[in-house]
């Protein structure tokens, strides 16, 4: 589904943020990526969804080289993958409703299928009984779920998530760490990135662990550190 | 196909949507690219009436050739063959010497001095020559020069010649103005337009997310500026055309002889070229304020 090989990024400034990954994700995984602040796990991401291209290696999506996508293409493989972000990037003004719409309206869906579609993505998280509320009027974890929602219109193979849980308080973290286990149940491919230690010692998944742009350690049903 | 068109009309919507929101911001951009265009206006009125005295002019360019006395009508009618045929003459007309004589009197008026003139007629038959363009002259002129029975040859080759470098100077300088011009709107375009489009950064972000492509990121923006184009240039097109109108009914009585194009005759070019500059400013703008956004 995923894979990295021999993966380095160099900023334009000059930085390192990620040194010689390589990495195979499987369909159906859940993987956290951990890893101290500035050790490249949203970089990765990034590298997956095509905002950044590796200086070195091949990033392969669904079997395809990102990073020679052409530019028309690009828009494709957003279809295709859905990212959700510490900051929900939702529209303010609008619906929760209209903001899944959003992402199907924008592509080109026909307009009779819009409605309904959104609000299936919405009922997947729990939140079409909240459908006509703007941003401002949901909590943090509600906000997280529709863009979830939005994420999820596209019924994408592969859901990323940079830090879903980095604004909520602990209750709204667990259900968003929950709704993120059930849409990999469900078949979905989920990455996140955290650094909520007490989530990812419970819920025991795959741990690849980012030390300095480097994978200092990718381990089944792991912890989120290696025990001392 | 029903998608498509569906998404054209959301495109319109959003593009005056926009228009209506930013209101303030628009009405400062639509102002500033109907400034520009005026200017661009004024090169375009400046230039057509300039192209409109150097035609003028040109036709006007005649030069005169002398007979010797005493040719044969089968002679002088050889003669304005030969110089039918030179490169770059429009017309050749015999002045017989009593025609010539009644053209002097009637610039001169009946006088005293003119009857005693009239009784010896001094003026010798000539040809009136027209050229096609008034850079041809000096060629014509040498050519007529050397034609059987032509014994001198005069036009106002000081005149012409500096009618000639004018006109191409002023050409130059009405396209450079032009060009300038349309840069400076470029740049105001794009600086208004990239704060409309900085209001909607975070839906364009979005839109790149969750795949839109380009071009229909980019559409509502373009209708934006080329409406925008079309506003100023309609509002610049109006004014020219009136403040021409009545600067070319002044000029009439004050200056007759200056030949200015009508405002009606200007009205069609000058309107289709803002409109189509004012349009062409904005999607161009438009165009380059988002780019600096789409990170693809
Ligand atoms: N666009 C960028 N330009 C330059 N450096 C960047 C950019 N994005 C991230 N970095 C740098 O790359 C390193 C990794 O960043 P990031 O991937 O955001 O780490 P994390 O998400 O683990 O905190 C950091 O040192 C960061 O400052
Ligand atoms: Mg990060």
């Amino acid at each position: 589904m995923v894979q990295l090989q021999r993966v380095s990024k160099i900023y334009p400034s000059g930085l390192t943020a990620l040194t010689d990954i390589s990495l195979r994700i499987d369909r159906g995984e859940f993987v956290f990526v951990v890893g101290p602040t500035g050790s490249g796990k949203s970089t990765l991401l990034k590298l997956l969804y095509r905002a950044e291209l590796p200086t070195h290696g091949r990033v392969l999506v669904y079997g395809r080289d990102v990073g020679r996508l052409r530019a028309g293409t690009v828009a494709g493989l957003r279809r295709t993958l859905g990212v959700v972000f510490q900051d929900f990037k939702l529209l303010p003004q609008r619906t929760a409703l209209e903001n899944v719409a959003f992402a199907l309206r924008v592509t080109g869906t026909p307009t009779s299928e819009l409605i309904p579609r959104a609000l299936q993505a919405l009922d997947r998280v729990g939140l079409a009984h909240r459908r006509e509320a703007v941003p401002a009027e949901l909590s943090g974890g509600e906000q997280q779920r529709v863009s979830i929602a939005r994420a999820l219109v596209h019924d994408p193979p592969l859901l990323l998530a940079d830090e879903p849980t980095g604004n909520l308080d602990p209750d709204s973290s667990w259900g968003i760490m929950q709704l993120l286990s059930r849409i990999n149940l469900r078949g979905t491919t989920v990455i996140v990135t955290t650094h909520n230690k007490a989530i990812v010692d419970v819920l025991r998944q795959r741990v690849v662990q980012l030390a300095d742009g480097r994978v200092a350690r990718d381990q089944r049903q792991g912890l989120y550190a290696v025990p001392v | 196909m029903l998608s498509r068109s569906s998404a054209f009309r959301q495109f319109l919507r959003e593009g005056e949507a926009s228009f209506r929101r930013n209101g303030l911001m628009t009405v400062a951009a639509v102002t500033t690219v109907t400034v520009a265009l005026l200017t661009v206006g004024f090169a375009i009125a400046g230039g057509l009436n300039l192209s409109h005295l150097a035609a003028t002019l040109n036709t006007q360019v005649e030069i005169v050739a002398f007979l010797r006395d005493g040719m044969r009508p089968a002679e002088v009618t050889r003669t304005q063959t030969a110089i039918a045929e030179i490169t770059g003459v429009a017309a050749v007309h015999f002045v017989s010497r009593a025609e010539a004589l009644a053209r002097l009197e009637r610039r001169l008026g009946a006088s005293p001095a003119f009857a005693d003139l009239a009784k010896h007629n001094p003026l010798p038959d000539s040809f009136d020559v027209r050229v096609r363009d008034a850079r041809l002259t000096g060629a014509v002129a040498g050519a007529l020069q050397g034609q059987p029975g032509v014994e001198d040859v005069t036009y106002a080759a000081q005149v012409v010649d500096r009618l000639v470098a004018v006109t191409r100077v002023m050409r130059l300088m009405a396209l450079l103005l032009t060009v300038a011009l349309s840069a400076v709107a470029v740049i105001v375009v794009t600086n208004t337009l990239r704060l409309t489009v900085i209001a909607r950064w975070r839906e364009i972000e979005i839109m790149e997310l969750v795949g839109a492509t380009r071009w229909f990121i980019r559409w509502p923006f373009l209708i934006e500026g080329m409406l925008q184009g079309l506003v100023a240039a309609v509002a610049a097109g109006t004014v020219l055309l009136l403040l021409y109108a009545l600067a070319a009914a002044r000029l009439r009585t004050g200056l007759p002889f200056l030949p200015m194009v009508p405002a009606i005759d200007l009205a069609a070019p000058l309107l289709i070229a803002m409109i189509g500059c004012g349009v062409a400013l904005g999607a161009a703008g438009s165009f380059v304020a988002v780019r600096r956004f789409l990170s693809t």
